[in-house]
């Protein structure tokens, strides 16, 4: 069986033509653009809601769409999991009921099902299963859907900006359910978001979607430090998302292992030896040095070599502003380093050239955290 | 309450509880029709639906009289055999019926657009066909409405009378209905008794909407 996720569709809207192509291997897409882009419209035409849909849907080896040949799959019988941004609970189902709703299709379906158990484990719904959903706040409504969507033993996960509708901090709480998810479930997603931070932490390739048509993809770092797309994430700065296992933790500090030999001290409690975490770093809050730096008390100094110097003299807000892309260790992912031109042109940086970065252990926060699958600590 | 009274509040109950069932089905029908359908002449089937609202009663029973004649239509001579439904309490109910079905299909057919769509397009990415997804998630989110057309529809027979009289006739005992009996009582002079009438009629059309009321009103919240 053919895996992968493939779809090449348009669908004529009011104001333009949504015209998607994407194909890939991996296993998640984060879908970015402003308001009004196409996002959801690009959701619903996956899962079957907008039956004007044109052209091709393949996924995990099924043809869902073939407009060629007139083959087109009604929703229920596709195996998308869909959360929709307001999470839609059916207000006259109490959660658990909620959660089985899809429960026929999963049971008939030939994929791996998904066990209920594991799903109100890892999306810690136990202690919801009976409550009636109009009582539930907007971060647990998330996680009932988000449940609910795994139950029916979906091929694709759809979420649409599953944290939009809410605050900052309620955000943050919903976050490292779906950073737990994409482990423990490994389904392809597609995950809309407006979020560039959220985005890096869930996904490992995004489409930038604009007026329904595709205006960059790639890799998030090389896409969101792009000048041309920068603007739309609507950010005060940009901001580093690091992968990495937690080695040590204290009290009120941990550290955490981006790769061999490579370390990062955070301030930070409640980590758990073992476990994966997600940082994140504004761009701003690292300092960078030509010679190595000492007597500071920042912890991390972080050797490496500039990878690429990016002028953002032209995007609003970061007017002067130079970003510097450093590579860390041998495989190390790049890290990003808001400096001024000024400061550039006075320490003459250039690409190729070994650097130092240093950041403060408290820069760093944790975006999420989850146990490896199969892991035991 | 006099015998009299009480057997026309009796016929007037039976009547409108069939009137009521008969048009349920085809009313809910209708409302859903209204509510999704997306078809050519659907303002043509809405203007048809509502006529009973504004038509004199005595019209709308007077083309029920000539369908149900022996020579009619629906009559013995077409049919074959005898509805046997002119000047029977099936009569009434059958003309109430027809009353009843523009308010029956108006308020099914809100009942069906407050269920938001998207909830059934949720339904349906979770592995529910159209058919089940009717019946699991937009019949039980629109029963409120529903029920609450369910007892509009009751009220309105009830208190029907023009249609009744010109299919039903007005019978004592047999045909006459409480809207019937007060007309009754009134042209021979009885107005204590009429007046009694009202005060039941009141008290029942009150209770009704007092119901339909709480229905609408409560919606959203769990039941």
């Amino acid at each position: 069986m053919m895996r992968g996720t493939m779809f090449d569709i348009t669908l004529p809207l009011d104001r333009f033509t949504l015209s998607v192509r994407w194909e890939t291997e991996e296993s998640s897409l984060g879908i970015f653009g402003p308001s009004g882009a196409g996002k959801t419209t690009l959701l619903e035409a996956v899962a079957g809601l907008r039956t004007t849909t044109r052209g091709l849907i393949r996924v995990n080896g099924q043809t869902w769409l073939d407009s060629a040949r007139g083959l087109c799959l009604p929703p229920e019988r596709r195996g998308v999991g869909y959360v929709p941004q307001d999470a839609l609970l059916f207000p006259h189902r109490n959660v658990m009921e909620n959660l089985r709703s899809g429960r026929r299709r999963a049971e008939r379906a030939s994929r791996q099902v998904v066990e209920l158990d594991r799903v109100l484990e890892v999306l810690e719904l136990r202690d919801l299963a009976g409550r009636d959903v109009v009582s539930l706040s907007g971060g647990e409504r998330q996680r009932v859907a988000l449940g609910r969507a795994l139950c029916s033993g979906p091929d694709l996960l759809l979420l649409d900006e599953p944290l939009a509708s809410q605050d900052l901090p309620l955000r943050r709480r919903v976050l490292p359910y779906l950073f737990r998810v994409r482990e423990e479930f490994a389904l392809p997603t597609l995950y809309v978001s407006h979020d560039a931070t959220e985005i890096k932490t869930l996904s490992s390739e995004v489409m930038v979607l604009d007026a329904g048509k595709v205006r960059a993809h790639g890799r998030p770092d090389d896409v969101f430090t792009d000048p041309s797309i920068f603007p739309m994430t609507r950010t005060e700065g940009f901001e580093n998302v690091l992968h990495g296992k937690v080695t040590e933790a204290f009290d009120s500090t941990a550290t955490v292992e981006l790769e061999p030999g490579l370390r990062i001290a955070i301030a930070a409690r409640d980590l758990v030896v073992g476990h994966e975490a997600a940082l994140a770093v504004g761009a701003e809050d690292l300092i960078l040095a030509t010679q190595p730096p000492s007597g500071l008390s920042a912890q991390n100094i972080l050797s490496g070599e500039i990878r690429e110097i990016r002028e953002m003299s032209q995007v609003e807000r970061m007017g002067g502003q130079v970003l510097v892309a450093v590579t860390l260790g041998r495989h190390g992912p790049p890290l990003f380093a808001t400096i001024t031109a000024q400061a550039c042109r006075r320490l003459a940086l250039r690409t190729g050239m070994p650097i130092f970065l240093v950041g403060k252990a408290h820069s760093f926060r944790v975006l999420a955290t989850r146990q490896p699958y199969g892991g035991t600590a | 309450m006099s015998s009299a009274s009480f057997v026309a509040l009796l016929i007037s109950l039976k009547v409108a509880f069939w009137a009521t069932a008969v048009i349920l089905p085809p009313g809910i029908l209708l409302g859903l029709l209204l509510a999704r359908g997306e078809f050519r002449g659907k303002t043509f089937v809405e203007t048809l639906a509502s006529l009973p609202l504004v038509l004199p009663p005595t019209a709308i029973g007077y083309l029920l009289l000539v369908l149900l004649a022996r020579s009619g239509p629906l009559g013995e001579l077409f049919l074959g055999f005898d509805l046997d439904v002119l000047f029977t309490w099936k009569g009434a109910a059958l003309a109430s019926s027809v009353m009843a079905l523009p308010l029956v299909a108006r308020t099914a057919r809100v009942a069906f657009e407050e269920v938001d769509r998207r909830l059934e397009g949720v339904a349906r990415t979770l592995g529910l066909g159209p058919v089940r997804t009717f019946i699991e998630i937009t019949l039980p989110l629109a029963r409120r409405g529903l029920l609450a057309a369910a007892v509009l529809g009751f009220s309105r027979a009830l208190g029907e009378f023009g249609a009744t009289i010109i299919v039903a006739g007005n019978i004592p005992g047999k045909t006459q209905t409480l809207a019937l009996a007060i007309f009754s009582d009134m042209q021979i002079g009885h107005d204590r008794e009429a007046l009694a009438l009202v005060a039941l009629t009141v008290v029942l059309a009150f209770a009704a909407i007092w119901t339909v009321e709480i229905l609408l009103h409560r919606r959203g919240r769990a039941s």
